[in-house]
């Protein structure tokens, strides 16, 4: 017999503030299989716990129902309060009486009446919940990390320390990412290739990591502990075991064409490595700018190339990878400022990026660290810098903060007076100096460093002569105000990759409206997502500087770490299983599934003292998700979903239309 | 000829019961809950895992048994 235990929480004043709960209580019950039934003012909480066991000792109970928050929320806790006083934790249900009624109705009354209903709805779920036991799967002990900008480098790193193996697939030719691009960081103004590099080459050096620069995952098949990830090793034309990285090649190459890791201010070869400190050392051939495959004659580099290594028929080639846990990292784009026509970005060589400034302004760079404008190669006097380009825009940009901007300003002002003595200014609409050495640092920037912040947004930049007007207004002052300036920088929002959105439907992960991928909450499972065994480091699941990268990058090792160091996991026993003794053999269900659970199979029974072998199907655990849309197209009742039933459904509907 | 589901309109409510799927929809009014949006109580939800779990039978039941409308959402 059923004995349903019912407790509702007031959750506080959150539930008892607008449902009468005492009413509830004392109306479900009168419910014929509710056995007990009280309230609480914090049924979470240590002593709310304790109460539910000792009900269900003393009352005999073997069905619970929690009315209280979201099951999104406590489901988990109240299983283990349950598995504490010895029932299966699956014979809990839930109620949301938070989420989906006090905190979206004020009418007492009927909020009330709609609790009783929701409450009523979980009591009957309840009356039809059987006990669940889940499967167990083994786990292969080694992860991925995708992108190795120094959020893919920081985990992989803190992986393979932990002695798993480690595979990092990069989709350019060497690791470094956006990291490696900057000249300084905020707010302490170290060399950003000098911290990284280190980093770098510990990846490339690590026995416990497997390096794929130039590639990308194409295809991630399997489930949490077990997937195989298809990588694509794109053709470098250059054999990477044999290269030894001389320079012969790129130094003779007679091709020259923009470097995009400069931003294209300065020049590289056709085949190149992208900046000085590459990991691994070893070049690519840009194909789409090379002579040999433009004309088919050149192969200089061929020729001169002291190892045979380079290679003009190379192809891409296909790697399977069996892996536990994948990390995605796979970083940001930056804002295309010719959104913005009144800056005239496309127009004047001088009106350029933050990140173009961190070029120029690089010892390696373009310039050799010396700061010109790429007009004419004169040393500006004044920069003036526009602020939120892209950010806190909805009509051109983004509805977001990007978070970065205002201490890279900040540093490249306190930078140019500093070591080049060039006066700034800068057009913010506010500045946002919230972390630790921040604000200091943005105060040192306009009291020490002079640079002159006008808050105000700027309507024109034009060129007049050899220099670049600027037009905008002092909000401030309430006045308009025109400069007169050498170089302009636009602090350029941060962005999702145009390719994001792939990536994640690769990964299984979802994302957000402007594609930044989705955390499985925000506050509680910062770096999980949806997807089982999937978990997100750096910008890639939104704006974030260097240390947030970093701590975030840490712990999405470390959520890895936890799952790849089990022998097997659990998974969860929600799954659709099949009645064979129903299943007709239409095989229905199989198209269906999203997963491809469902597989066809032979059964063979005595029927009427013969053997028979007709066709059923079988339902494959450890890839069933739990969707239950092959129990919708069952047209025999054989397919079910555990902890969903057809009963169990059909009973919530009764009692929800009451 | 025209169907009047209830002779008095003027302050007829619709039971509305709704199907949602435990990842978006569901989540999403678990959103509502702490955005703090209000909306009428006639709306009643379902927590499924998918809206693909929905079987027709489900709404023909919610039918049946008086929902004048349902709402499946994934």
């Amino acid at each position: 017999m059923k004995r349903i235990g019912v407790f509702v929480c007031w959750c506080g004043s959150n539930i008892a503030g607008t449902v009468d709960v005492e009413k509830l209580s004392e109306e479900i019950g009168k419910m014929p299989n509710v056995a007990y039934s009280c309230n609480y003012k914090y049924t979470c909480s240590e002593p709310g716990q304790e109460m539910i066991k000792d009900a269900i000792k003393e009352h005999n109970l073997n069905r619970i129902v929690v009315a209280a928050c979201s099951p999104r929320m406590h489901e988990p806790t109240f299983r283990k309060t349950l598995a504490g006083a010895g029932l299966n934790p699956y014979l809990l249900v839930m109620a949301n009486l938070r989420e989906q009624c006090s905190w979206v109705h004020h009418d007492e009354e009927k909020a009330t009446e709609k609790s009783i209903a929701l409450v009523r709805r979980a009591v009957q779920k309840a009356e039809f919940a059987v006990p669940l036991e889940p499967t167990t799967d083994s786990v292969t002990g080694r992860a991925m990390v995708v992108g190795a900008g120094i959020a893919g480098i920081q985990a992989a790193l803190d992986l393979a320390d932990s002695g798993h193996e480690v595979v990092v697939v990069e989709k350019e030719p060497t690791v470094g990412g956006r990291m490696a691009q900057l000249d300084k960081t905020f707010p302490t103004l170290d060399c950003s290739i000098c911290i990284l590099a280190p980093k770098m080459v510990d990846v490339s050096g690590h026995p416990n990591i497997k390096l794929y620069t130039n590639a990308e995952v194409d295809k991630l098949d399997g489930y949490v502990g077990n997937f195989t990830a298809t990588i694509r090793k794109k053709a470098r034309s250059v054999d990477e075991e044999e290269c030894i990285g001389c320079g012969i090649c790129w130094e003779k190459c007679p091709n020259s064409v923009p470097n995009k890791f400069d931003m294209g201010l300065g020049d590289r070869s056709a085949i190149y490595i992208p900046f000085p400190q590459a990991v691994p050392s070893v070049p690519v051939i840009d194909r789409d700018n090379c002579r040999y495959y433009e004309t088919g004659k050149c192969g200089i580099c061929q020729k001169l190339c002291p190892k045979d290594a380079v290679d003009f028929e190379q192809e891409d080639t296909f790697v399977e990878e069996e892996i536990g846990a994948v990390v995605v990292a796979t970083g940001y784009d930056l804002y295309d400022p010719t959104r913005y026509p009144e800056y005239n970005y496309d127009k004047y060589e001088d009106i350029i990026t933050g990140l173009h400034l961190e070029r120029i302004m690089n010892a390696s760079g373009p310039t050799d660290g010396k700061v010109k404008r790429p007009s004419d190669g004169k040393k500006p006097e004044h920069v003036t810098f526009i602020q939120c380009v892209g950010s806190r825009d909805s009509q051109k940009g983004h509805e977001y903060c990007s978070g970065v901007c205002c201490m890279y300003t900040a540093k490249h002002a306190t930078y140019l007076k500093e070591h080049y003595d060039i006066d700034s200014s800068v057009f913010y609409m506010d500045v946002r100096a919230f972390k630790k050495g921040y604000e200091e640092f943005y105060r040192r920037t306009t009291d020490q460093f002079e640079a002159d912040y006008l808050r105000g947004r700027v309507s024109r930049v034009y060129g007049e002569g050899d220099k670049l007007i600027v037009k905008g207004e002092d909000s401030m002052l309430g006045e308009q105000v025109t400069l007169e300036t050498d170089m302009v920088v636009l602090a350029t929002a941060v962005e999702a990759k145009p390719d994001a959105r792939k990536v994640a439907q690769t990964m299984g992960v979802s994302y957000d409206e402007s594609f930044f991928m989705t955390e499985a909450h925000p506050k509680l499972r910062p770096v999980e997502t949806n997807a089982a065994g999937v978990f997100l480091a750096g910008a890639c699941q939104g704006p974030k500087d260097i240390p947030e990268t970093v701590a975030q990058a840490s712990g999405a090792a470390a959520k890895a770490i936890n799952l790849i160091s089990k022998d097997e996991i659990e998974n969860d026993p929600l799954i659709a299983n099949c009645d064979t003794s129903r299943c007709s053999g239409c095989l229905r269900c199989i198209p269906v599934c999203p997963y491809s659970a469902v597989t066809e199979e032979e059964v063979t029974e005595w029927n009427h003292g013969e053997e028979v072998t007709r066709t059923a199907v079988n339902v494959n655990e450890s890839l069933c998700a739990g969707c239950g849309t092959c129990s919708a197209a069952c047209r025999s009742g054989a397919m079910n979903l555990r902890g969903f039933s057809n009963e169990q459904i059909l009973a919530e509907v009764e009692a929800i239309c009451l | 000829m025209s169907i009047n589901p209830k002779p008095d309109q003027s302050n007829w409510e619709p039971t509305v019961v709704a199907f949602c799927c435990n990842w978006c929809s569901y989540s999403g009014a678990d959103l509502a809950g702490t955005s703090r949006l209000e909306y009428p109580t006639n709306i009643r939800i379902i927590r499924v895992p998918c809206s693909g779990r929905v079987n027709p039978q489900f709404v023909l039941k919610a039918f049946q048994k008086g929902a004048d409308a349902v709402l499946v959402a994934g």
